[in-house]
């Protein structure tokens, strides 16, 4: 155990809840069962810690080894810190058979082909997601093992995911990951968050979706008596349509959790009457963006209650429609409607 | 101040009928001498133009020093009512006072959030040259330091909350009706432990008989404040004007609208006449922008951001939030903010 192994397992361990240790520690099989029957959970972390060491120098491990319980950390809490959401396009015949063995030994070669220093992990989860820790490094420098990059690909599908990659890694990252899936391209997606699940679920849609129909749902049984029952009718209808039309935009029960959405408007003043600039050729600049603790949950009540007209304006359903959360919104031409162009990489 | 509505005069003889709201002393409260000045009282109504900002070099009126200490921080205002025999000689017998009576109430069992074994010093100074008007009493500056009981030599008192009491163009004609023995600060702007606040506070009520109450800051004064700025854009790079709503919808939605400082200022100019001589604004021209800027957002969202509350304002100049918390950025316009505060905090004066 040397000190940045040391220094590993103390970050590690104490973002762990005292409840969740010892199940962390079972399933990272480097402790035998007996040597864990010796841990006192209740002691406090660094005493804890210090005997917690003292096994690992006995078992000989090092940094390798505590990587992988860093892994099994991440794993178990995705919905930390940023990730970034990135598309694989142009899928080869072969992408469709890639497995994870041919995949790993193929994204470590394509890596270390580029770099002489870096240290790939590769782990598969219970739920088909491949998770990849990378630590990295350079022609002089050994990896530091402190601050790696997390990507996480389900395999078989265009979507990856990536927390803390630098600018300076990101081609590099982009150019094993085309390779080793079989794929000729890959571009950003423009979504991010916080909840790793619910920009998967966004962009596989795996949440409850309505759909656009003719019939109307059943209207609900409301306790305050209307004043006039034509009117109380009129109103509920006008309630169930809205809801509907927000329920079609931002899905049904449960919605991904994202927290922000940006818009960088770029598209001529549409305000009220004021023919100055409404003339002028020129863009009116502004960046809008959105943030709440769920914001498509936030974005339903909000068409739902009134707070927005319906039907959703296309830049807000984009969110879902083509699961990003970053715009940018141009004239597609004099006179024409708002057009949505990505960002270029 | 000739776009200000005419105040009216209200007769000795009849009950004075107190404007929709007050936040001060309610009516149920004992009568104070201040309840039952004679015949002088006016109704200070929200006025409908002021004066466009204009860019000042503050210090070469003010002490450097002292505009340093007002544009450092953020500042949290409250409004206060006029003080009963203050007097700006006697600062120093005040500075003496506040510190015994911190010392007590620590002594009482207080929670002051500064270590156990520190002592307090409190200094009161005035800002000399804030002042716009005859009327205006001169700007009262509050510092309190905080030195370890056993100070080592080289140890330098540390300033761990300061405020200051101001006042700058407020209305000639509330400030003249005034009895003899009250001098008004109305606005009350304080920087530190909230405890600290509290204790200064309750300080300044037993002292001159006074009341002080957050203030917030509404719409109407935010939107005043975003165009105010705006305004300022040719002379001094504002480089955004940033407007922060909150809708509420469950959970709650914030939304920030961050816009170019050239645009908004084109739309503002295009829609501010500065014809007259006095270059005023009015309040109609403010509610056309707000509303030319909440139309072009709606014509992309058809959110309507009428629906919430407008709770921030910001640019590199200064930001404002809902809540009473103010920056001031750039010294050139602090007479032009202070102003604008200082009606807000008057507005709330019970009468």
């Amino acid at each position: 155990m040397d000190d940045i192994a040391t220094d590993i397992l103390r970050r590690t361990i104490r973002k762990i809840p005292v409840k969740k240790l010892q199940d962390t520690l079972k399933s990272w099989e480097h402790i035998s069962t007996s040597q864990l029957e010796t841990l006192d959970f209740s002691q406090p972390k660094w005493v804890f810690l210090e005997n917690l060491r003292s096994l690992c120098e006995e078992n000989d491990l090092n940094v390798k080894h505590v990587t992988e319980l860093e892994m099994i950390y991440h794993i178990r809490n995705p919905n930390q810190g940023t990730w970034h959401a990135c598309q694989l396009l142009e899928a080869e015949d072969e992408a469709l058979s890639v497995e994870l063995t041919q995949f790993r030994e193929q994204f470590k070669a394509h890596l270390m082909e580029v770099m002489r220093h870096v240290s790939v992990k590769i782990k598969k989860h219970e739920d088909q997601a491949i998770w990849i820790r990378i630590a990295w490094g350079d022609n002089f420098n050994k990896p530091n093992q402190l601050k790696p990059t997390y990507v996480v690909h389900y395999l078989q599908t265009p979507y990856v995911f990536v927390s803390k990659l630098s600018s300076k890694h990101k081609p590099y990252l982009y150019q094993a990951l085309v390779l080793s899936t079989r794929h000729s391209s890959i571009k950003d997606a423009h979504l991010s968050g916080s909840s790793l699940i619910a920009l998967r679920d966004l962009l596989m849609r795996q949440y409850q979706q309505v759909f656009p129909t003719n019939q109307s749902r059943p209207l609900q049984e409301r306790n305050a008596l209307p004043s006039h029952p034509n009117i109380g009718k009129e109103h509920a209808e006008l309630a169930e349509k809205r809801l509907q039309m927000a329920c079609e935009a931002f899905g049904d029960g449960t919605v991904p959790k994202l927290e922000t959405a940006v818009y960088r408007l770029e598209t001529k003043y549409k305000g009220n009457g004021n023919d100055t600039l409404i003339d002028r050729d020129e863009p009116f600049k502004g960046v809008v963006q959105f943030t709440s603790t769920n914001l498509l949950e936030s974005l339903r009540h909000c068409v739902a209650s009134g707070m927005a007209d319906a039907p959703v304006t296309p830049l807000l359903s984009s969110i879902t429609q083509k699961g990003r959360n970053y715009f940018v919104i141009t004239e597609k031409g004099p006179g024409a409607a708002s057009q949505m162009t990505g960002r270029k990489i | 101040m000739e776009g200000r509505g005419s105040a009216v005069k209200t007769p000795a003889s009849r009950i004075v009928k107190r404007r929709s709201k007050s936040y001060g002393r309610s009516c149920v409260e004992p009568p104070s001498q201040f309840w039952y000045t004679p015949g002088q009282l006016t109704i200070v109504r929200i006025p409908t133009s002021r004066e466009a900002a204009k860019s000042r070099n503050i210090t070469e009126k003010v002490d450097p020093e002292k505009v340093a200490l007002l544009v450092k921080n953020e500042w949290k205002l409250s409004h206060v009512t006029p003080l009963y025999r203050f007097r700006h000689t006697q600062l120093k017998q005040y500075s003496r006072h506040l510190s015994a009576f911190i010392m007590a109430e620590k002594q009482q069992g207080v929670a002051v959030e500064v270590g156990p074994e520190t002592t307090f010093k409190v200094t009161f100074s005035t800002v000399l040259g804030l002042a716009e008007t005859e009327e205006d009493a001169e700007t009262v500056f509050i510092q309190i330091h905080s030195k370890p009981m056993f100070a080592a030599a080289g140890d330098v008192p540390k300033v761990v909350w300061s405020g200051w009491l101001t006042c700058v163009n407020g209305d000639p004609e509330y400030l003249r009706s005034l009895p003899p023995d009250f001098v008004s600060l109305p606005l009350f702007c304080t920087n530190g432990p909230e405890a600290l606040t509290t204790l200064v506070k309750s300080w300044l009520e037993r002292t001159f008989d006074c009341n002080c109450r957050s203030l917030i800051l509404n719409s109407t004064i935010l939107n005043w404040l975003a165009v105010l700025w705006t305004g300022c854009h040719p002379t001094t790079d504002i480089r955004y004007l940033k407007l922060d709503w909150t809708l509420p919808t469950d959970p709650s939605l914030d939304i920030s609208y961050r816009l170019s400082p050239q645009d908004v200022w084109e739309l503002w100019n295009s829609i501010h006449q500065e014809d007259s001589a006095d270059d005023t604004v009015s309040l109609e021209e403010v509610n056309r922008f707000m509303t030319g800027l909440e139309s072009h957002f709606f014509r992309h969202f058809r959110i309507y951001l009428s629906a919430g509350t407008l709770m921030k304002v910001s640019t590199s100049l200064g930001s404002a939030h809902h809540n009473g918390k103010i920056k001031i950025a750039c010294s050139n316009y602090i007479p032009t903010v202070l102003t604008l505060l200082t009606e807000c905090a008057i507005l709330r004066m019970p009468i």
